[in-house]
């Protein structure tokens, strides 16, 4: 799975879990709180993802991650190691 | 199926979203999970039975060892002893062949009895509002409350440490929920600029309850004046503690006439169970109609509320018991910066113990507590951040100076000296 193809799941789930965000609006090298995601927002959409990508990261590993492109890069680690 | 490498690296906070194909079992990997051992472990110490009440020395079955033990207790919310006051347990006594054991309906329906009505107006004249609702639970009294007043395309605004309650509350509603950083003023004004125009309500607590921190709040009030937005404290760990005459944070900072909701517990302080909120005459009488938790629960017991009227009255005929727990909590805090405790920014009778990211000291150090005789159950990540877990003393009005000193004694033997000898500082961690 490709980079951008992680980057393009997550987007979906922002798209779903967030009002009035498009595709076309997100901008990776930002946060998920750009578009007005409060922490639980956040946890919604990592846990679609993760369920997506079948992975399980834990929690306390994602603390530090500011924005949707260092969560990607998290996800592929993940992916790639399956 | 994901796979867990770590097990230890996982919490609750990962198990939330059940992926499970079968809607009657539990995500595939949190029964893996759970029966890790040093899982198991940190689990074997929450469900602790208490065989006798909960005073600060008391009797415990432990789940470390299955042995009954006596015990210092730090952890029961129990902060003036009101919950075993023996003019309470008296009133509870004198009032259960006339009233019976349970309400048996809703308070709509046939649930109200005249202790109902007499305690609701007690507690409205001592929140100096118009009016007051009763709920059987403290998490029922907030979710019931802002799902009974908030509607979808609201939005509420939010402290980060705001308590699970709220937030189901606000979920329920339908409103959009909006955090601001802890206490952070700027945060707060910018997001009221954010959703100037909608209907917005501020909710903050007076004491907040994994930190002992008190909210901001004559600059809470000073911003949301400016955009028009009215307040709704939480003071469940305030109520009959702070303040002149004990009705909370907001009599604290003479600023009552300024917040527009007031919440209770009547858990912690009050000594039983329950919760309320008091407001204008108008709301209280709306909320009747839409706040669920309210009018589609059972109506407090009649006996827990012969209880609390006189729980009230004790706390509020004298300031002795706050008195005598702010001197305890003096006289506590003191000793343990001796030591050089991380307590975080602690300004009430909560006070935090920060011990760091390692969930390893936080319960071996928990499990060397208990068997010493002190019992204070850790807090782990996600109550907490990873970063700062913690325990977290309830300093109470009843404790002797004995069992404080013995309860010192143990703090220092087993955490300040566990610490130094695991070479972690815990000072520069933010709470």
């Amino acid at each position: 799975m490709t980079k951008q193809e992680v980057i393009d799941v997550i987007k979906k789930n922002i798209v779903d879990n967030l009002d009035d965000v498009e595709v076309g609006d997100i901008d990776p090298s930002k946060g998920m709180k750009d578009y007005g995601a409060n922490s639980l927002d956040i946890i919604e959409v990592v846990s679609c993802s993760m369920r997506d990508l079948d992975i399980r990261i834990p929690r306390s590993e994602l603390a530090d991650i500011g924005t949707i492109d260092q969560l990607a890069d998290k996800f592929i680690e993940h992916v790639a190691s399956k | 199926m994901a796979q867990l490498s770590n097990a230890t690296n996982f919490s609750l906070a990962d198990f939330h979203y059940n992926d499970s194909k079968d809607v009657l079992l539990p995500p595939q990997d949190f029964e893996d999970w759970m029966n890790d051992p040093a899982v198991k472990q940190a689990f074997g110490f929450f469900f602790q039975q208490f065989l006798a009440a909960p005073k600060s020395n008391t009797e415990i079955l432990s789940t470390l060892d299955g042995q009954r033990r006596r015990v210092i207790n730090l952890t029961s919310y129990n902060y003036l002893g009101l919950a075993t006051h023996p003019e309470v347990l008296q009133a509870v006594k004198d009032s259960i062949d006339k009233y019976g054991l349970s309400a048996s309906g809703a308070p709509l329906v046939s649930g109200t009895t005249d202790l109902h009505v007499k305690f609701a107006k007690q507690l409205a004249e001592f929140k100096q509002k118009d009016d007051c609702l009763l709920f059987s639970s403290g998490y029922g009294g907030n979710v019931g409350a802002i799902q009974g007043m908030m509607r979808k395309g609201d939005v509420v605004i939010l402290d980060e440490k705001g308590h699970k309650s709220i937030i189901d509350g606000v979920t329920l509603s339908g409103a959009k929920l909006v955090m601001f950083a802890h206490n952070d003023m700027d945060d707060l004004a910018a997001k009221l600029e954010l959703y100037k125009g909608k209907r917005c309500l501020v909710i903050v607590e007076g004491v907040y309850s994994m930190d002992g921190d008190l909210v901001k709040l004559p600059e809470v009030v000073e911003i949301c004046e400016k955009f028009g937005a009215p307040i709704y404290i939480d003071e469940a760990h305030s109520s009959l503690m702070f303040g002149p005459g004990g009705r909370g944070v907001a009599e604290h900072f003479g600023l009552e006439d300024k917040i527009g909701i007031s919440y209770g517990t009547l858990s912690k302080s009050f000594g039983a169970v329950g919760g309320f909120i008091c407001a204008n005459a108008s709301l209280v009488r709306y909320m009747r109609g839409y706040a669920s938790s309210w009018n589609f629960s059972c109506a407090p017991s009649p006996i827990i509320i012969a209880g609390l009227i006189k729980a009230l009255e004790v706390a509020t005929r004298d300031s002795s018991l706050r008195d005598k727990l702010w001197e305890n909590t003096k006289y506590f805090k003191q000793r343990l910066q001796g030591m050089g405790l991380n307590l975080g920014h602690t300004e009430s009778q909560v006070i935090p113990i920060i011990i760091g990211s390692s969930g390893e000291l936080l319960f071996r150090f928990a499990g060397e507590m208990q068997m010493a005789g002190l019992f204070l159950q850790p807090v782990d990540y996600p109550a907490v951040p990873s970063h700062a877990r913690r325990y977290r003393i309830s300093m109470s009005s009843q404790i002797s100076k004995e069992d404080m000193d013995n309860a010192l004694d143990i703090i220092e033997n087993v955490i300040a000296k566990g610490l130094k000898k695991a070479g972690v500082d815990t000072l520069s961690i933010k709470p």
